[in-house]
């Protein structure tokens, strides 16, 4: 927990007022904050808060109708999803977007996509380069389901897997990108105590020994005080806050908005 | 006994001929969930051009045969660049009405090219009976047919291989299973598509060759999608093996039901046979002998 927070660095990427509108509903409203290097960041806030579309906005399924997005150096006032892997930006969706008729091992290994070059014909052969490539890519995505804990399920159609099983390859995936930052969107929704343990375990260890910086969505406060450097508060498209979790904790419109008034 | 032979011979022989063309719509099915209306139209637009070419140029039936590639790989980022490119993430039944506007297109186009009048396409394929099959066992095989069943094992092994075990093979089945999951591990849609509609068009165009060297290059060939359905059914929509062993029985059902239930109620069995046999399997296993089951947790 300490370790990584001594290494966290300069800006990876900052949005700067971003607006997103759906029609007539505004879904994000002048949104500003950055993500730093080898920081675990969490994005809070109420159902409808606009914390997927914030995800959504950065990795480039959504294009905002104004503000700007810098990422490693770049300014864009929109990202696509293809430039964005490419990139080293990977993530994961709320609700468990795997390749359901695929086995575990092909899900992952589909995450080594941008990664394999050899070219079409060797392909359709399956033969010289592309034979070889493939054993380099399958060691590394051995490695990965060593870390993850995940050996027993290779094989297995991810569709077969419960719950929690496929949220844990869904992030395989998005780690066999090799990103550089990781979006995960609420990676611990419908877990019990015990796979949320694990969960988190996880995601601190990617954190620290890969140092791959992470924005997440969660809704369990204890998770999030736990785990995460900063936190960043959306409510109704806004930002109420952005702070360590402690200043966020002590923030009273967050307190009103987000934790609760208390009931009487 | 030889009669029976020789009639499941050349059922599995006209069996080769309907994979050919129901492979074509697994490919597209398979990797982006389009059923794909236009495949017949491919084949024909395929042959049309195939002739058209070797006409108009006086080249060679293999040059030909490259160019005709060429020309349908151009067709595959044409039909990207103007129709899919804005439907992503539309619905099924979305994408389909676009292949049947696709298909009429096609089908006028090739008409404006290369005329409608039906064409003799000969490439040089060996044809008439098999002296060898006569000689030795006395019975009587196409040599076309035989070109065409060796063809289609080879495109289906080499197919089978390639999505099973390569990285654009195993990209086609993610961007298929879910588009969105797709573009976020880095699989341009774009190209995907590029790739399997230019492999559905040599698809296209082999099946175009084998129908267009046995009956000629015409309209009807458009229709032999409709022949297709029922193998598809049969076979599983998914299924690159189903596609091939479904045409295997609805070949050979269709030409035993002709031969021996035909007489009794006054033939013309084999233009139905097909489709009743695909309905019962709808019934009892819709999907298919090898298509994926579907997992649903709830």
């Amino acid at each position: 927990m300490t370790e990584h927070r001594k290494r966290i660095g300069d800006n990876v990427l900052k949005v700067e007022n971003i607006t997103l509108s759906f029609g007539g509903v505004e879904a994000l409203k002048e949104i500003s904050f950055e993500i730093r290097e080898h920081e675990i960041l969490a994005i809070i806030g109420p159902n409808g808060a606009g914390k997927t579309s914030m995800l959504n906005v950065i990795n480039g399924f959504y294009h905002p109708q104004a503000g700007t997005i810098t990422y490693r150096g770049e300014v864009r006032s929109a990202m696509r999803p293809h430039h964005a892997a490419k990139q080293g930006i990977a993530r994961t969706f709320q609700n468990v977007a795997l390749f359901k008729g695929m086995s575990t091992l092909d899900n992952i290994m589909s995450g080594r996509s941008l990664r394999m070059h050899a070219n079409f014909l060797w392909q359709m052969l399956y033969y010289g380069p592309a034979r070889r490539e493939e054993t380099a890519h399958r060691r590394r995505v051995e490695e990965i389901i060593d870390f993850l804990e995940i050996q027993a399920i290779r094989r297995t159609p991810v569709g077969r897997l419960p719950y929690g099983l496929q949220k844990r390859v869904e992030l395989a995936r998005a780690l066999a990108m090799e990103p550089q930052l990781l979006l995960l969107d609420e990676p611990m929704a419908g877990m019990n105590v015990e796979e949320k343990e694990d969960m988190s375990r996880f995601i601190i260890d990617v954190n620290e020994q890969f140092g791959t910086t992470i924005a997440l969505i969660e809704h369990d406060m204890g998770v999030v005080m736990d785990i995460s450097d900063r936190v960043v508060v959306l409510d109704y498209g806004r930002k109420l806050a952005d702070g360590t979790p402690d200043e966020v904790r002590a923030n009273q419109d967050v307190i009103d908005a987000y934790l609760g008034v208390p009931h009487e | 006994m030889l009669f029976f032979i020789e009639a499941t011979i050349s059922g599995l022989m006209t069996g080769v001929m309907y994979s050919l063309v129901a492979l074509g719509f697994v490919l597209i099915f398979k990797a982006s969930g389009i059923f794909n209306f236009a495949q017949g139209v491919l084949a024909l637009f395929a042959g049309l051009t195939l002739v058209g070419l070797m006409e108009m140029f006086a080249v060679p039936g293999w040059l030909a045969i490259i160019l005709t590639v060429g020309v349908m790989i151009a067709l595959a980022w044409l039909i990207e660049r103007l129709v899919l490119q804005h439907l992503v993430n539309q619905t099924p039944i979305i994408l389909f009405m676009s292949t049947i506007g696709l298909a009429y297109v096609l089908e006028g186009v090739g008409d404006l090219l290369w005329g409608s009048d039906v064409k003799v396409l000969d490439i040089g394929l060996p044809q008439g009976a098999s002296d060898l099959m006569l000689d030795r066992f006395n019975l009587y095989v196409e040599k076309l047919e035989v070109v065409a069943a060796i063809t289609a094992a080879v495109l289906v092994t080499v197919l089978a291989v390639f999505f099973q075990k390569t990285r654009i093979g195993r990209a086609l089945r993610a961007v298929a299973d879910d588009h969105q999951a797709a573009l976020s591990v880095g699989i341009s849609l774009r190209t995907i598509w590029v790739i399997v509609w230019s492999v559905a068009g040599i698809v296209a165009l082999v099946a175009g060759i084998m129908w267009g060297t046995k009956s000629g290059i015409q309209f009807s060939l458009s229709l032999i999608a409709l022949k297709a359905l029922p193998v598809l059914i049969l076979g599983g929509f998914t299924s690159i093996p189903g596609a091939i062993v479904g045409g295997l029985i609805i070949g050979v059902g269709e030409k035993w039901a002709e031969i021996y239930v035909g007489s009794m109620v006054g033939g013309a069995i084999e233009n139905w046979f097909a489709y009743v046999l695909a309905l019962a399997f709808l019934l009892f296993r819709p999907q298919g002998l090898f298509g994926e089951r579907i997992i649903e947790r709830v």
